[in-house]
């Protein structure tokens, strides 16, 4: 394995038409799993067909072991790669597509290099079945096994885990955890968090096709555990009187009343938990209904874009 | 290494539903060869029927269409289902990568043409035939189709309606107005490969050029779109 960052990601934008796919994007990637995180359109498809060579920048470079894909393919040996909506052809078997793979990226031994990467991912039993009749799940190995069987230095894989049931997606990320420990590049997306954690030590956050949070999976966590919450509290009694109780408390930020209901800002959320019924009691009321705002996914990411936003400014 | 990726080409170009239509469109001759044979109207001249045949629907029309078809499937299917990324992922040069899917495109129509103009020919011509009679035409359908193939998977990754573009292109410039506009001639793949027919066979009007000059520029045009097809999976976006 040479010095040269597997991946480096120089200013890089791409625009489709008026679409931003990808703003400004740069990172480097050299050893281990690393997550590409974000909603669904925000760019991490994008990103890895950047890396992958199978688009070309508006502005920006991308380099790939120092070299750009598009004009020395040559670098494919080095690389393995799993498409996200492409499912290989259908009537070739496992093995076939497999070898065909192998025999492609200039594997001498291609029969025996393609049986290993078939046992990695456990589909031995099914190896000389016609791909058209395997479940996603097992598409998804097929595509894995094609992408190892190179033994590559890099991997762009393109949400990996979809389709894969529960022991499945342990075996892969335990082989996805040990590829990075070897010294790897892995390059994993995901929409979720807590699949990517599992795997990556490094994340990069990716919001409407801006790199708004990059660093270590503990520090994402907690920038996101960090973020204001909002929650809406419907009282029994008087939301006045809940309202001012709350303003009392050290983890309550900001409190708004609106047509009986309480709405409250917190960036601490746990002590919250703790506090608003304390509060109810000694008011002696009851509360008819307590709902989070903006815990989903969605607004999580909302949060990151606006919080890079500010940081830019 | 182009042979794995032409077996795999092949593949799926005969296993394609389409491929049925295409054998129907090559069968078209010989049923109406068939019924000439039947008929023979006396004091036809076979020679003239079979002419008539190769020049004004074999080259032109089914040679033409099923060529473009397998040229644009060639690489067109992969694109639109995404496989395509499994061959450009890999270290290949790239023009043999094209290289491979024009040959097996190439292939594919040969498959359908070479028994259907042979056996044309055959009931066409009955005992007339000769080797030359149909090697010659054989020959210009094979450069012609070689021709289509290229320039239909070139077209296929760098427009979205290959297969409209071609038939407009096939129907529009090569069977009308090429017919009666002598210039345009020099811009019609089926002209050049009905210049080889023309070395055995009466025309109806004179041929484009020699068999020669045909040849080259026919391989002119198979060089060019190679390279602009190569050149393609380097340049354009990939799905």
């Amino acid at each position: 394995m040479s010095d040269t960052p597997a991946i480096e990601f120089t200013s890089v934008s791409r625009w489709f038409g008026d679409t931003v796919a990808l703003a400004d994007v740069s990172f480097t990637a050299a050893g281990g799993v690393i997550g590409l995180l974000g909603h669904n359109g925000a760019g991490k498809s994008t990103t890895l067909k950047l890396c992958g060579g199978f688009s070309t920048p508006s502005s920006g470079a991308v380099r790939i072991f120092g070299v750009n894909p598009r004009r020395e393919p040559d670098v494919y040996r080095r690389i393995g790669i799993v498409p996200d909506h492409s499912p290989p052809w259908p009537f070739l078997s496992a093995r076939e597509v497999v070898e065909l793979s192998a025999r492609l990226h200039k594997v001498r031994d291609y029969r025996g290099a393609a049986a290993e990467a078939i046992a990695t991912v456990d589909l031995e039993d099914a190896a000389d079945r016609r791909v058209g009749e395997f479940s996603h799940g097992m598409r998804q190995r097929v595509k894995l096994a094609q992408a190892l069987a190179h033994d590559p230095e890099l991997l762009l894989l393109d949400e990996p885990l979809n389709g894969l049931d529960p022991a499945q997606r342990g075996h892969v990320i335990e082989l996805l955890t040990r590829l990075g420990t070897e010294g790897r590049t892995v390059i994993v997306s995901s929409h979720v968090l807590h699949e990517v954690e599992r795997m990556a030590p490094r994340v990069l956050v990716l919001v409407n096709g801006h790199l708004v949070a990059e660093g270590s999976t503990e520090a994402i966590r907690q920038l996101i555990s960090e973020r204001p919450r909002r929650v809406l509290v419907r009282p029994g009694g008087d939301p006045r009187a809940l309202a001012r109780a709350l303003l009392e408390m050290t983890s309550v930020d900001a409190v708004r009343i609106d047509d009986g209901t309480v709405e409250i800002e917190t960036s601490d959320p746990t002590a919250l938990g703790v506090a608003l019924p304390q509060a109810a009691r000694k008011l002696d009321d009851v509360l008819a209904s307590i709902q989070p705002v903006g815990d989903d996914l969605e607004s999580v990411y909302a949060y990151l874009h606006q919080r890079a936003r500010g940081q830019a400014r | 290494m182009i042979g794995p990726v032409v077996r795999l080409t092949l593949r799926a170009l005969v296993l394609q539903k389409r491929t049925l239509l295409l054998a129907a469109v090559a069968l078209l001759p010989v049923v109406m060869a068939f019924v000439y044979a039947l008929a023979h109207p006396a004091g036809s001249n076979r020679h003239d029927f079979y002419s008539g045949l190769v020049q004004q629907l074999f080259v032109p029309t089914v040679a033409s269409l099923v060529s473009l078809v397998f040229g644009v499937s060639a690489f067109g299917d992969e694109r639109e289902d995404g496989t395509i990324l499994y061959l450009v992922a890999t270290p290949q040069p790239r023009i043999e990568l094209a290289g491979a899917k024009i040959l097996a495109a190439w292939l594919a129509s040969m498959i359908l043409l070479v028994p259907s103009l042979v056996i044309s020919g055959l009931l066409g011509l009955g005992s007339e035939a000769s080797a030359s009679l149909i090697g010659w035409p054989l020959l210009g359908v094979a450069t012609a189709s070689l021709a289509y193939c290229a320039v239909a998977a070139w077209l296929s990754l760098y427009t979205r309606r290959p297969v409209v573009i071609g038939v407009l292109y096939i129907l529009l410039w090569e069977s009308s107005i090429a017919t009666f506009a002598a210039s345009a001639k020099k811009l019609s793949i089926s002209a050049y490969g009905r210049a080889f027919v023309a070395h055995v066979l009466p025309q109806s009007s004179p041929a484009v050029t020699s068999t020669g000059v045909a040849a080259v520029v026919l391989a002119v045009v198979v060089s060019v779109a190679l390279w602009a097809t190569a050149r393609g999976l380097s340049h354009r976006e990939l799905p």
